[in-house]
């Protein structure tokens, strides 16, 4: 997405979540145990994103981490917080003193989109250079977070959601946008920020470009020894791609005519064209473009 | 106007200058933003910057993140507790009573799994004093204490506990006929 392409100021984005807290002095080590990322020493008020794996290696759950103290507050994928909490708790020692809670639907994570997202909350009394993607700073109750994707900005905000309309309503004042599904989706594949349907047991960290997810140097972990003799190896078979095409395309499993297959995990139509996402065989990345069948072509991007 | 005097405190957050920030940046928004631009310029140059006065939280009782409805109580996982049967071989039984050395009356080996490793759970042996804790189910190996934790009983029933003298790979070494995979040293499983 060309920066012409983005809104002037921002887009605000919802993104659905699950939100689960670790709370007591040995939850950073707990933590550091299960995920992909090294969280000892996670400064207060830290930001950290990693993933939970299974022993193959698997996403099981994408965490969004902030450490508030004695608590951490992990933002996951969309309905997957009662699994993650199960392997939370399993793994608890009979010597450490951790509490889980589940706080599914009481955080809600927002997301500015645009050519101009520091206008929109500099106008809120926010200096955006002290936002940044390491850490949260606290807005009120919310924390404000950096991301990025493609080059664009983007700015996270986790809220509690009883806040969650009052901050909406600030936002808009300040020059924010609530787009519809639809255009929210377009930028979502646009711009490559992978979800729910990206980051799970379908793929690896490697598949969908997510390598700095993972930190082979911090010591073993569930799917570690399947991480490092990727690493080892090569690289994965596959990797994560955008397709444009004149033609729509469907989400799921698609066999190629020239042999091999995709898995297409999101798509979206404008007059124009058809945008989705999709883990890809590499040398079709390499190619650049792909024969679909039935006549239909799609110009492969790598993300 | 002095630019200098224009920092501002909001809710514990420093603002430097937001005029500024602001005005550098009023050159890089589409034009189709005019108006955005016009009023953000007369904004600044009047030093209305910042004013979130709507927004309920700095004006009223600020809750935190966790602060608030919808948290559950702390969520617990129910877990299969089953009657603990380990095997020590003989090798492990010298072993373990030469690692008590002569403290069997005050302490107590714990055998136990926490998660991690690259298959998912760890296995954990330690030696230390009684921990009293009704959690645990207890076995008596050769005059030694062994204690296992009624939440670590189904993973851990039926496990072997060997020990190899050498001095590569050597010391205790679990075999748990539950664990569908185990890693190459041998101390994670899953």
């Amino acid at each position: 997405m060309s920066r012409t392409d983005l809104h002037g100021i921002a887009e605000l984005m919802s993104l659905p979540c699950s939100v689960s807290v670790l709370r007591g002095e040995s939850a950073l080590e707990h933590l550091n145990r299960s995920l992909t990322v090294d969280t000892i020493g996670m400064p207060e008020k830290g930001r950290l994103d990693g993933f939970l794996c299974n022993a193959n290696g698997r996403i099981l759950d994408r965490l969004l981490i902030c450490r508030l103290e004695e608590e951490l507050v992990l933002i996951g994928n969309h309905g997957a917080g009662k699994a993650t909490r199960e392997v939370l708790i399993r793994g608890i020692a009979w010597d450490e003193e951790i509490t889980v809670m589940d706080g599914d639907g009481a955080v809600s994570h927002l997301r500015l989109v645009g050519a101009a997202p520091n206008r929109c909350i500099a106008g809120m009394g926010i200096d955006p250079n002290e936002v940044d993607a390491g850490h949260w700073t606290e807005y009120g109750s919310a924390l404000l977070s950096r991301s990025y994707f493609q080059g664009v900005d983007s700015i996270d905000m986790i809220v509690p959601t009883a806040e969650l309309a009052a901050l909406i309503k600030l936002l808009e004042e300040n020059g924010a946008v609530v787009p519809d599904s639809a255009r929210c989706e377009l930028v979502r594949i646009e711009l490559g920020m992978l979800d729910h349907r990206e980051m799970n047991e379908g793929f690896l960290p490697m598949e969908i470009g997510l390598d700095s997810m993972v930190d082979l140097t911090k010591g073993c972990y569930p799917g570690q020894e399947v991480h490092a003799r990727l690493d080892s190896r090569g690289s994965p078979t596959r990797g994560i791609a955008m397709l444009r095409l004149d033609s729509e395309v469907g989400v799921g499993r698609l066999k190629l005519p020239g042999g091999g297959s995709l898995v297409v995990t999101a798509s979206a139509s404008t007059r124009q064209e058809t945008v989705a996402l999709a883990v890809v065989p590499l040398r079709l990345i390499e190619d650049g473009t792909v024969d679909l069948g039935g006549g239909s072509f799609a110009e492969v991007q790598s993300l | 106007m002095d630019r200098t005097a224009s920092t501002v405190t909001v809710s514990g957050s420093r603002v430097a200058r937001p005029e500024t920030y602001l005005a550098t940046g009023l050159f890089s928004v589409p034009s189709t933003l005019g108006a955005w631009r016009l009023s953000y310029w007369v904004m600044a140059r009047a030093r209305w910057f910042p004013q979130p006065l709507k927004y309920p939280l700095l004006t009223g009782e600020v809750m935190g993140i966790l602060g608030g409805d919808g948290f559950t109580l702390p969520v617990v996982s129910p877990v299969e507790v089953v009657d603990v049967e380990i095997e020590f071989t003989e090798s492990a039984r010298r072993a373990l009573k030469s690692s008590m050395d002569g403290d069997e009356n005050t302490h107590v080996l714990i055998v136990s799994a926490q998660s991690g490793g690259c298959s998912g759970y760890l296995y954990d042996m330690q030696i230390s004093e009684d921990p009293g804790d009704e959690g645990f189910q207890r076995m008596d190996v050769e005059g030694v204490t062994v204690l296992v934790h009624d939440k670590d009983s189904f993973m851990l029933s039926g496990i072997r506990i060997d020990f190899k003298d050498t001095l590569m790979g050597g010391g205790f070494q679990i075999e748990n006929p539950n664990a569908d995979r185990s890693c190459g040293c041998g101390q994670s499983f899953g």
